[in-house]
């Protein structure tokens, strides 16, 4: 098997990342050999149009191996005229959404795919029409033609489970709660829920091909709003990417800055999530006691950088505030969450009648996490011991001392409790990093964007681990810029974790993954 | 004035609703919509008009005044602050308790009307929960009704206190019945906004404007009702035995206190607790059902 990577060409190797072209009939072997025997996982995959350089599509698949602070990105280049790649995703589960995804929107068709339905797109997107191709463009008719409904639609066929008291339950696309669109459908025999497919993609915005028709220094603005709550983390992956393509380093106050913030999100949205949590098991008191503390620091992150979800702070090359100046500020507002977050847990603890409810449900197997290569807490709390900020460390993370945590059972109860020790854990770290000083401006000054290259940028947000790729074309704009978010990955794992548990359960369980459905729809 | 006591029900219910969820929102740390809410609420909604699903039967159009009126017939009949009811001859416990299970089964059926998933859900939610409490509550009044010889509820509220280990057992039996009648926690979660996971909301979530507000307002009396009867049948002090307006003014101050214990009770239980796992309702229901058969029991056994 090894020497199937042997064939491969290593292309170019850039900081830690190694891409190596295989030809068509190696693709699947190569992706399969570091699958199986480097225990590698599958960070991304992805396509881009790169016929003004080459003539060719190029997929790109993505990984890393454990205990190897490396990105092993296997390439193969699609011809013009045959638009069609060898499917991974039989061996390699994870990859079937981004097998389907590169089908919607390149047109390039993943031979061998069990699933070809679309994903992205719903049923009244035209048929091939692949909005990320570079010859892509939508006319006036086009646009009035959808905004009265495509005559012809692609019909959608949920999957269909049979038998003796089976029946189901369509939840969606509108939900009574002020939350995101997504539509689920529940097989269920009485109660226990036997099978679920959610339908999600209601908010896609068309967010990758938007970067490309921006700067690079727009682009920040945008992946600012990607996903809320995770607003710094988003920015700062890619901020990370555009710095490491440009070749830029950023100075030891800008990282200390950075890493700072993105503790303080790690921080409020944990808090957040705990208390949300209490709102699905009907305990009031928690809930409101969480909403309190989460209140506090985005009081602080107002404080701190004028904006209560941290935007703004980044930009290409460095930081704009001086957070660190205000280092009272964060620590007495951190001591205050502390206490507060002890009195939470100590009451949440102590309530019998919510840790019961938490408790053997919703669990997510390691097996099946793992394969479908789920992500962050989601992961972690299913026993994998994968946290980018360890894997691949960035920013100050290789200087700082902390643990990644982990639990074996996989249920809602371990996903809230990674939850409170990696909250526990954001607390030293934010401690840690305020008592030293650091050395440097605030930015760096940007030459310009090297035409025809491209970089990878990541970081751990409080949900799992983002990604983002960029490359630029010969005028240094945006050529392709794919993002992966945490929500991508786990979303497919909550089906898995429902199945045999009650219908009445479920909010409580998919609040436990705390997804983000416009992060995921893009 | 004793024709008009059941008025207290129908006007004042909203009100006894408004201040359980202010009492909650202060507990939990928020300040919560004023007492009068609900009022505000109902008014709205009769001003408001109605979507009906094209698909619904006269069930469906039937049940908001079939709930209503049969919540305001069980008011006529319960004592609040005087025993001597004009309805006397038909206030008998067992006929209560059907005319409370008479709403709930047109409930259950119009549920099913709409066809939705979420309707059904919450029909057959409510059924098993009805089939739980309903011989909880009469075995809990038996108790009393034996105590006093008679089932009529204006005779047990006229007989006066009578406190025996009996009594608290089944006192515990009906505060359940109450909190599983009601729709609280740890029974159902009355604020949740997640259809999934609703008992008595997924049974109303296609009603809308009148019919809503009617329904609403049925569930306050029935809350109401349902803290009166605890009183009248367990803890009858202080109601007046007769219509001179002294021993009304007195009664009714006995009254207001009355109702709000009930509510700061409810409040205490709704925000300490989280929401029991469906399938482990049986355990709670089961065990009250226990405790209400046993009053019974050690009643008739030891004579007290």
């Amino acid at each position: 098997m090894e020497r199937v990577l042997n064939k491969a060409i290593k292309i170019k190797e850039h900081l830690n990342e190694q891409y190596l072209e295989v030809k068509k009939d190696d693709f699947k072997d190569a992706c399969v050999y570091l699958y199986q025997q480097r225990h590698a996982i599958l960070r991304l995959m992805f396509a881009a149009d790169e016929r003004q350089i080459d003539e060719t599509f190029k997929i790109y698949a993505v990984f890393s191996i454990p205990g190897i602070d490396k990105f092993f990105i296997i390439v193969l280049s699609v011809r013009d005229n045959v638009f069609t790649f060898p499917s991974i995703t039989k061996e390699i589960p994870a990859a079937h959404w981004y097998e389907r995804e590169i089908r919607d929107m390149f047109g390039i068709i993943p031979e061998g795919h069990p699933d070809l339905r679309r994903l992205v797109f719903h049923d009244s997107f035209p048929e091939n029409s692949y909005p990320l191709r570079k010859d892509w463009h939508i006319s006036d008719t086009d646009l009035k033609e959808w905004g009265e409904g495509i005559k012809q639609k692609v019909p959608y066929k949920f999957m269909e489970v049979e038998g003796e008291g089976i029946y189901e339950i369509p939840v969606g696309p509108v939900h009574a709660g002020i939350i995101e669109p997504g539509y689920f459908r529940f097989s269920a025999v009485g109660e226990t829920i036997f099978f679920l497919e959610p339908r999600l993609f209601y908010t896609h915005k068309g967010t990758e091909k938007h970067f490309e028709g921006m700067s690079f220094f727009d682009g920040v603005r945008l992946s600012e709003r990607i996903s809320g709550a995770s607003s710094f983390s988003h920015s700062d992956a890619y901020c990370m990417a555009v710095e490491r393509m440009a070749g830029l380093e950023i100075t030891e106050k800008a990282k200390a800055v950075r890493t700072l913030l993105l503790e303080i999100e790690r921080l409020y949205n944990h808090m957040g999530d705990i208390g949300n949590l209490c709102a699905g098991t009907g305990l009031q008191v928690g809930y409101a006691k969480g909403a309190i503390i989460k209140e506090r620091i985005m009081q602080l992150n107002e404080r701190l950088t004028a904006s209560r979800y941290l935007r703004g702070v980044n930009v290409i090359g460095g930081v704009k505030e001086d957070v660190l100046l205000k280092a009272d500020d964060i620590l007495s507002t951190v001591d205050i969450v502390t206490k507060k977050y002890k009195e939470l847990m100590n009451l949440l603890n102590g309530s019998i009648s919510h840790i019961e409810r938490l408790e053997n449900i919703g669990v997510l197997s390691e097996d099946i996490a793992l394969r479908l290569g789920a992500t962050g807490v989601t992961a972690r709390a299913s026993g994998i011991n994968d946290d980018i900020r360890k894997a691949h460390p960035h920013l100050l993370y290789d200087r700082l001392e902390f643990e990644s945590h982990t639990m074996a059972r996989g249920d809602v109860f371990a996903r809230m409790m990674v939850r409170a020790e990696e909250a526990e854990c954001s607390i030293s770290i934010i401690n840690a990093l305020i008592e030293n000083r650091y050395k440097g401006e605030l930015t760096v000054e940007v030459k310009g964007i090297p035409p025809y290259s491209s970089a990878f940028g990541y970081t751990e947000t409080p949900r799992g681990s983002v990604f983002y790729w960029v490359m630029s074309d010969k005028n240094g704009m945006p050529l392709r810029v794919k993002l992966r978010s945490p929500s991508y990955c786990n979303w497919p794992a909550v089906p898995f974790a429902v199945h045999g548990n009650f219908v009445p359960d479920f909010p409580l369980c998919n609040k436990s993954f705390e997804l983000s459905y416009s992060g995921c729809d893009m | 004035m004793q024709y008009f006591q059941f008025l207290i029900i129908i006007i004042l219910s909203p009100l006894i609703q408004g201040t359980i969820k202010k009492l909650k929102a202060n507990m939990q740390g928020r300040v919560g919509p004023g007492i009068f809410q609900p009022y505000y609420d109902l008014i709205r909604l009769l001003k408001k008009d109605m979507v009906i699903s094209n698909v619904t039967s006269w069930i469906f159009k039937a049940t908001p005044y079939i709930v209503f009126t049969s919540t305001v017939a069980a008011s006529m009949i319960v004592p609040v602050i005087t025993t001597e009811s004009p309805f006397d001859v038909m206030g008998d416990v067992i006929a209560l308790i059907y005319i409370f299970a008479l709403g709930i089964f047109f409930m259950a059926l119009a549920s099913l009307d709409a066809a939705t998933a979420f309707g059904g859900e919450g029909s057959s939610r409510e059924m098993t929960v009805a089939i739980l409490v309903e011989p909880m509550m009469m075995l809990s009044i038996f108790t009393a009704a034996i105590s006093a010889g008679s089932t009529n509820i204006s005779r047990i509220a006229g007989s006066g206190l009578i406190f025996s280990p009996s009594h608290v057992l089944a006192l515990t039996a009906f505060l359940v019945a109450i909190i599983a009648e009601t729709g609280r926690i740890p029974v159902d979660n009355p604020d949740t906004h997640l259809e999934l996971t609703m008992i008595h909301e997924g049974m109303v979530l296609e009603y809308s404007g009148r019919y809503l507000a009617l329904m609403e307002w049925a569930h306050y009396m029935k809350q109401m009702l349902l803290f009166t009867i605890a009183f009248d049948i367990f803890f009858p002090i202080g109601i007046a035995n007769n219509v001179e307006i002294s021993g009304l003014a007195m009664s009714s101050g006995i009254y207001i206190l009355k109702m709000l214990f009930m509510a700061v009770l409810m409040a205490l239980i709704e925000s300490t607790r989280a929401k029991m796992r469906f399938f482990q309702l049986p355990s709670i229901l089961g065990g009250a059902f226990v405790m209400a058969l046993l009053s019974v029991l050690t009643y008739i056994m030891m004579g007290k």
